[in-house]
């Protein structure tokens, strides 16, 4: 029994960690190539090479930006799904629920390709707004089943005892419900960074190439087939949700009643 | 006789067809404790859950110190609910679940959620969260919470049946003087008579979506309204819908020189209750099965006669028009 743990670990370092070293130290170092007999030859050609691209820091933040608002979005839109779906008494509620799964189950491609008509007619094609949109379709039916499966959770008995207390709806929300949903918080939060910064071809068709986000940048460099510089554009990638991820943790302490650990009383 | 706090006319609920509250009208005097017991399903919850605001009635009005209230939004009455679980706030301590509803309704003031926190006996937990504290701690903790906000009423879902009997029995009084000290106007829900009888000044059975009877313990015992209070009781053998008679008159030996009614009757069981022997006895005459308390008991065949003399039988309507 006592082995699991060690295993657990091995297995961890193994298949997570040692893949991040090893392309953290190709980034660093000259293209290498088994078994060519020489070690790493360390150099940092691959960085100097991605940042002189003219469109590298501009797409980042392009992608950066658009992540943070279909992040806001879906957290708006699923926390009072959830809680609707929740609270609201609905008949046929299965069927409500799976209608609002479906996007997921129709390719988003096929979605992007028939909205990008709509788009162009409603003058939203080639602009952030409608990149904004299209990467909503891939992200808000896991937000919404992600909260909604939180707030089931938390229990119908537990939203209505604060109400009783005489709290109002923003006050409940952001004393009882926010800080209740901090791990479904944290899991919407990756899942659409993650999601919205990986979209290459519909941030293509709808954004028309005048959107440019970093897959934009990230596949022509995939040309030169420069084991060094797609590593180092892989760490610039993942960099990105890692930073968001933190930035939103830091946010999730300023909720009511948080735990601060450097401020913890007992 | 004290000014009247809650006031409840002609109350109807119904779920689609389900006729829940049947024009329920009562009254809760200052500083009352009433105990509404009925059966599961009967529609109990469902009362609370309109006093509290939590469902809106179909028909009727609800009256708060005189003002009507039947339109005003649960977080806007001075009504509180405590929940049959405690429902503490998981990531709050002890002392902020309590001070969280009077921090809302803007009723905070630090001595008095000391003060609460001393009554309950969990200032030395004060830090702790609801998962560190038992279940009964956590279920005064729920009830401070709700005295917090100072409440004109508070309503009780049978807040001790998730407890374990000894905790119920020690808890149901420190409520009762706590609720009594405080002057609190309280409605007491539960589907247990005898915690009903601890808790209530009066005890209001409530079947078929209406009070069947109001009165304290000794009224309902010897003077039951109808057939569904005498048989919640459980103090009475019913021999028809118009009349019963006091198990304490019920004999299961012959009487001499008194008129009696007979009725055959199978023991299926003999238990012990609070030191006594009681005989359940089924009566196929009456399609029933009364616990019937004994002396000493000693019986060598299951099957018995029940001797009642014509004399104790009491009617029901007679008492319904008192």
């Amino acid at each position: 029994m006592n082995q699991r743990p060690r295993l657990f670990l091995v297995i961890t370092l193994l298949f997570f960690l040692l893949p991040v070293l090893i392309l953290a130290a190709q980034s660093f170092s000259a293209p290498w190539r088994f078994p060519s007999g020489s070690g790493l030859d360390w150099e940092l050609g691959s960085y100097e090479q991605l940042l002189q691209s003219p469109m590298l820091w501009k797409a980042t933040f392009t992608s950066i930006w658009i992540g943070f608002i279909v992040l806001m979005l879906n957290v708006v839109i699923g926390v009072f799904t959830g809680k609707a779906l929740t609270t609201v008494p609905l008949k046929g509620r299965p069927w409500v629920e799976a209608l609002l799964l479906s996007p997921i189950l129709i390719p988003v491609l096929a979605i992007a390709m028939g909205l990008h008509i709509f788009m162009i007619r409603a003058g939203l094609a080639d602009t952030v707004l409608g990149v904004i949109i299209i990467h909503l379709v891939p992200t808000v039916p896991y937000s919404i089943k992600i909260f909604h499966n939180s707030y089931q959770q938390i229990g119908r008995a537990m939203l209505e005892q604060p109400h009783i207390l005489g709290s109002g709806f923003f006050r409940q929300l952001f004393t009882i419900e926010l800080p209740l949903l901090k791990p479904a918080l944290r899991s919407v939060t990756f899942l659409t960074i993650v999601i919205s910064l990986s979209q290459y071809a519909i941030t293509a068709i709808i954004g028309g190439g005048r959107v440019l986000t970093l897959p934009l940048v990230f596949f022509p460099f995939l040309e030169s087939a420069d084991a060094s510089v797609m590593s180092a554009f892989s760490l610039w990638f993942a960099v990105i949700p890692v930073v968001m991820y933190t930035l939103v943790e830091a946010v999730i302490l300023l909720l009511p009643y948080s735990r601060l650990p450097w401020r913890n009383k007992r | 006789m004290s000014p009247t706090t809650l006031e409840v006319k002609q109350l109807k609920k119904t779920f689609q067809e389900d006729l829940i509250l049947n024009d329920l009208s009562f009254q809760l005097n200052k500083g009352e404790i009433l105990s509404v017991v009925g059966p599961s399903g009967s529609g109990k919850t469902t009362l609370l859950r309109v006093l509290a605001g939590l469902e809106s009635p179909t028909n009727g009005s609800l009256w708060m110190n005189g003002k009507d209230i039947t339109a005003t939004k649960a977080n806007r009455r001075d009504i509180s609910l405590v929940f049959q679980q405690p429902l503490l706030f998981p990531h709050m301590t002890v002392k902020e679940n309590i001070a969280y509803g009077a921090k809302v309704s803007k009723k905070y003031s630090k001595p008095k959620i000391e003060r609460l926190m001393e009554a309950i006996g969990m200032s030395r937990y004060r830090d702790h969260f609801p998962s560190e504290i038992s279940g009964g701690q956590q279920q005064r903790t729920a009830l401070a919470r709700a005295m917090a906000t100072e409440p004109e009423v508070i309503l009780f879902d049978e807040p001790f049946s998730s407890l374990d009997p000894a905790l119920r029995q020690d808890l149901r009084y420190w409520v009762r003087d706590f609720l009594v000290e405080q002057k609190t106007t309280a409605l007491f829900v539960t589907h247990d008579m005898e915690e009903a009888m601890i808790m209530g000044d009066q005890i209001a059975v409530f079947q078929d979506g209406e009070f069947q009877q109001i009165g304290d313990a000794s009224v309902l015992h010897h003077s039951p309204a109808n057939q569904k209070v005498a048989s919640f009781m459980g103090g009475h053998l019913i021999l028809n819908e118009n009349e019963f008679v006091p198990l304490a008159e019920i004999h299961l030996s012959t009487l001499e020189g008194v008129e009696t009614r007979t009725f055959k009757g199978r023991l299926e069981h003999l238990t012990y209750q609070h030191g006594r022997p009681v005989a359940h006895i089924s009566v196929p005459a009456l399609a029933s099965r009364v616990a019937l308390p004994v002396g000493k008991f000693t019986a060598d065949t299951e099957e018995v006669t029940l001797h009642i003399p014509t004399s104790c039988i009491q009617r029901f309507e007679v008492n319904h028009h008192e």
